[in-house]
């Protein structure tokens, strides 16, 4: 190829030919130079950001990471939030736990007459005082005792006898040929209020009723008073509840 | 003449492209191999005109459906996770350089017999 060709060349080359040629080869460089310049912009504008910067798969590969580190702090959670629940279960179940204790505690010390209890009752008052012949009628210690007895056979929860709380290791003595009455070790005297908690009705007229022993006291004369109230208070036992020898 | 078109062309297009909306960023690899593509084309306009063997219809041709092939070719690697527009490139650019260097062996040809001519006549000058 030299110049003496192309001269020869030139010539065969129409001179129409030429002018279509360098047209279509302009055309083509516009076209070309327009993607080109489009592409310098679209690349430029990208350089902003670092992220829009990187390649398609470099962001995949990015994301893919993200996705997996996502993934992982999910299950950590997840476990973590199960354990948490784990733990609010136990706790609950302690709660539970001592409430039915706490429950029981109270239930226990209702019985045993170591707090202060309310309900409906009777409040009887027994007072030593003398009949018309001018005989002494005294309340006895055997007075007592029958008409607490009677009350406990008719169901009564709490008795009381001048806010001494009767309890199961209660006393009830006389010394000094029963002119002293003394409740849990503590004398106690006329006028005797005795209250019991339970059913007002049925302790009533278990008392009052035929053969009760508040019957037979009034019959003889005795100075007698029931009342029956929807409030009854009751207050604790007052005293230290030890056990030594029990085991 | 053909260089004056370039020219004309390669200006007019930087303008229209400058002053051109944004496109995608997804389109930006297919836009670069059509890019490539279409150089690979203009270069070989180039060379064929030098070799007197230019055909409008193949240059056009040409023009388009390498670009248009380079661009399904991106499509297709990236369907198939393999990048064939290397292929595509390396084809192209080694195109690209063959036909520069027939355009640089005509053009120094051309000056050095310019140059011999000149100096010919310089001493011929001075023989005479």
């Amino acid at each position: 190829m030299n110049i003496e060709h192309f001269k020869k060349g030139g010539k065969i080359l129409k001179k129409k030919g030429k002018i279509t040629v360098t047209i279509t080869i302009g055309i083509a460089c516009l076209a070309l130079s327009i993607v080109m310049f489009m592409q310098f912009k679209l690349v430029n504008e990208t350089d902003i950001t670092s992220i829009e910067n990187m390649r398609e798969e470099e962001l995949r590969t990015e994301l893919a990471n993200w996705k997996e580190q996502y993934d992982e702090a999910n299950e950590q959670y997840e476990q973590k939030s199960a354990t948490l629940e784990e733990y609010k279960e136990k706790e609950e179940s302690d709660a539970e736990t001592e409430n039915l204790v706490n429950e029981e505690l109270a239930n226990v010390n209702l019985i045993l007459g170591k707090t202060d209890v309310e309900g409906e009752g009777i409040t009887i008052t027994l007072r030593d005082s003398s009949n018309d012949d001018g005989d002494a009628l005294t309340i006895t210690i055997d007075n007592l005792n029958t008409i607490i007895n009677e009350l406990k056979m008719a169901g009564a929860e709490a008795i009381s006898v001048n806010e001494e709380r009767i309890i199961n290791m209660s006393d009830i003595a006389s010394i000094n040929d029963k002119s002293l009455i003394l409740i849990n070790g503590q004398r106690v005297i006329s006028p005797y209020v005795i209250k019991a908690i339970g059913d007002s009705t049925y302790l009533e007229s278990t008392l009052v009723g035929k053969g009760g022993s508040i019957d037979e006291l009034e019959k003889l004369g005795y100075d007698v008073a029931v009342e029956k109230s929807n409030k009854i208070t009751i207050y604790k036992y007052n005293k230290e509840i030890n056990s030594k020898y029990m085991q | 003449m053909v260089f004056i078109a370039i020219l004309v062309g390669c200006i007019l297009g930087a303008i229209i492209g400058i002053n051109a909306p944004i496109i995608s960023y997804t389109y930006s690899s297919y836009l670069a191999i059509a890019i490539i593509a279409a150089l690979d084309s203009v270069f070989g306009g180039i060379a064929s005109v030098i070799n007197k063997n230019f055909d409008l219809k193949i240059f056009i041709s040409g023009f388009f459906g390498n670009a248009i092939l380079a661009i399904l070719l991106t499509i297709l690697g990236q369907k198939l996770n393999v990048d064939i527009y290397l292929a595509a490139i390396v084809v192209f650019v080694w195109r690209m350089f063959s036909n520069l260097g027939i355009i640089r062996r005509y053009y120094v040809e051309k000056w050095s017999n310019k140059f011999k001519e000149f100096k010919e006549k310089k001493m011929n000058k001075k023989e005479a």
